[in-house]
């Protein structure tokens, strides 16, 4: 369709099979360098399952997922973030009983190639890592406005303030792609349009792409263009927030078909 | 008499503290009761055995090689027994029913080929005693309370600050999560269990100087399981705390009160502590306890 250069990343052809149930049935699309693109659909219509796939949590039944042209599909989850697809959960999931800094910071050190022996001494090349380490996790935790909670533990905050943390933590770990998964989920017309902001403030300030689902329709169509639309583990469209909003099919997706009700 | 029965009780207590530390790591990572532990443990005592009795080793070499044996062994026992039921995501009840297998294997495997004679150690301390308040305490008491007590807070070091401690720490709270920060899990848990290993391998090398080594011996973990279930399944303060306290509350018993009354004791402790207080005195929240 277009000619223009590599997307970032891309789907080809992914299907899902759980015993007998298609969940994803030869699913593609593309995302392209630095778009926020959106994923909607109804309820089981397989959205976070793509997720589960492209981050390693499932294997897929066949089918790619390419990322900077790379086919990844099938590698484990500890790979895949290496290689710098991050997500967040649609039900939460912190570290529970550890701190807030201490979530974001857990990733932080697994990047880091910190010596054995010198952590254990507590050596001052060891420390200072451990300071810049600690500096950094704080730094994120400012950028998303949680900094008061830094020594807070994590299943203590406010719903709204444990998504952003899961943000944090997510771009902690240094994604090009980061895949949020009904990031308004339980929040408010005015959370979900700070939510909104925000997510367009991390694309710039971090540079990232951001692949997300959601069901809040004004936050979609706010700031998500592409939006890909899938219905029973496939592709129902894909286009402009309005051409979306215009398909005929997509709208008997979502309200039934006219004739049907009738 | 009573400064030497604390000594005893502590130095036994230490032994059980080792034991229940290997418990309370995997428990807390993997969520299933590893009763394969005691296994590792009779294995790590007959590794030290073959190297003092047929090499002729010293203490300090009997215990490295039996702290590296039994750490093999818990690693291969984890990949050939575990890994494939982590892999399908087995309910925990699975991978203990495996656990419980490999016990009795393990044990039948040394019975059909080392038999079942009970070997003693040699005396690598003598009648040694170091005079400390007026009584005289028996040297490899002091010594396996300091080695247990030194071995566990470099554990916990280890734990609370490098970067592999981290992971497992992450781990403990949520497995996906913690190979979502870009932790390789294959490794995470074999590191794991060789850490067990190596705890189990310093417990049965004192286990068998204490008393003798024999294929049996490994049931004595039993205690350790009490040990860790009332310092709190999943502590590791909790497993040290849990372990003291057994041990000490067991030699006064048999000391003060009777020997034979001894095991009815500690077994009670653990029925009351899963009555009042099922996480223990330092336990995290946890339903799934067998």
């Amino acid at each position: 369709m277009t000619t223009m250069e590599r997307p970032l990343f891309s789907v080809k052809g992914l299907t899902k099979y759980f015993d007998g149930i298609r969940a994803v049935d030869s699913f593609s699309f593309d995302v392209t360098e630095g778009s926020i693109t959106g994923i909607i659909g109804p309820n089981g219509a397989g959205k976070t399952t793509v997720f589960n796939i492209v981050t390693g949590i499932y294997r897929p039944t066949c089918g790619e997922v390419l990322f900077r042209g790379e086919n990844i599909s099938g590698q484990r989850p500890d790979r895949i973030v290496r290689k710098g697809i991050a997500r967040t959960f649609q039900n939460i999931r912190l570290f529970n009983r550890r701190s807030c800094l201490d979530n974001v910071i857990t990733p932080l050190f697994q990047r880091e190639r910190c010596g054995f022996l010198g952590s254990l001494l507590g050596t001052p090349g060891a420390r200072k890592m451990e300071r810049d380490l600690y500096e950094r996790a704080f730094g994120l935790l400012k950028d998303l406005g949680l900094e008061k909670f830094a020594s807070m533990q994590a299943n203590t905050l406010p719903y709204g303030l444990q998504r952003k943390l899961e943000i944090a933590r997510a771009l902690a770990t240094d994604p090009a792609l980061l895949l949020l998964d009904e990031p308004a989920a339980g929040m408010n017309p005015e959370e979900t349009r700070s939510l909104a902001n925000l997510i367009a403030e991390v694309r710039e300030k971090f540079k990232v792409t951001i692949l997300l689902i959601e069901h809040h329709m004004d936050l979609v169509m706010n700031i998500c263009s592409p939006i890909v639309v899938m219905n029973f583990g496939t592709l129902l469209a894909r286009g402009t927030p309005d051409e979306v909003r215009e398909n005929p099919d997509v709208v008997a997706a979502y309200l039934g078909n006219r004739k049907e009700r009738k | 008499m009573f400064l030497q029965t604390l000594i005893t009780g502590l130095s036994i207590g230490g032994i059980y503290a080792l034991m229940a530390v290997g418990y309370s790591l995997v428990f807390s990572v993997l969520n299933f009761s590893n009763f394969a532990h005691g296994a590792v443990i009779m294995l790590g005592a007959y590794v030290g055995l073959a190297l003092a009795t047929k090499l002729n080793f010293g203490f300090g070499l009997v215990l490295a090689g039996s702290v590296a044996g039994a750490g093999i062994i818990a690693v291969l026992n984890e990949k050939l027994a575990y890994s494939s039921l982590r892999r399908r995501k087995a309910p925990s009840l699975y991978l203990m029913i495996s656990a419980m297998g490999c016990a009795v294997f393990l044990e039948n495997l040394v019975y059909a080929t080392i038999g079942s004679r009970f070997y003693a150690f040699p005396e690598f301390f003598g009648r040694q005693v170091v005079t400390m308040f007026g009584s005289s305490l028996s040297l490899l008491d002091v010594g396996a309370f300091l080695f247990a007590l030194t071995a566990i807070l470099g554990l916990h070091l280890f734990i609370s600050r490098t970067r592999t401690g981290i992971a497992i720490r992450a781990g403990v709270c949520d497995m996906t999560m913690c190979s979502l920060m870009g932790v390789d899990l294959n490794r995470l848990i074999s590191i794991v269990f060789l850490l067990a290993g190596a705890f189990a391998g310093v417990a049965g090398v004192f286990l068998g100087i204490k008393y003798l080594v024999y294929p049996t011996m490994g049931w004595v973990t039993n205690k350790a399981y009490i040990a860790a279930v009332i310092g709190g399944l999943g502590s590791l303060p909790g497993a040290l705390a849990g372990g003291l306290i057994l041990g000490v509350v067991e030699t006064f018993v048999s000391t003060y009160v009777s020997s034979v009354l001894r095991d009815v004791f500690s077994f009670s402790l653990l029925i009351a502590f899963l009555v009042w207080r099922p996480n223990g005195l330092l336990g995290i929240d946890s339903e799934d306890k067998v």
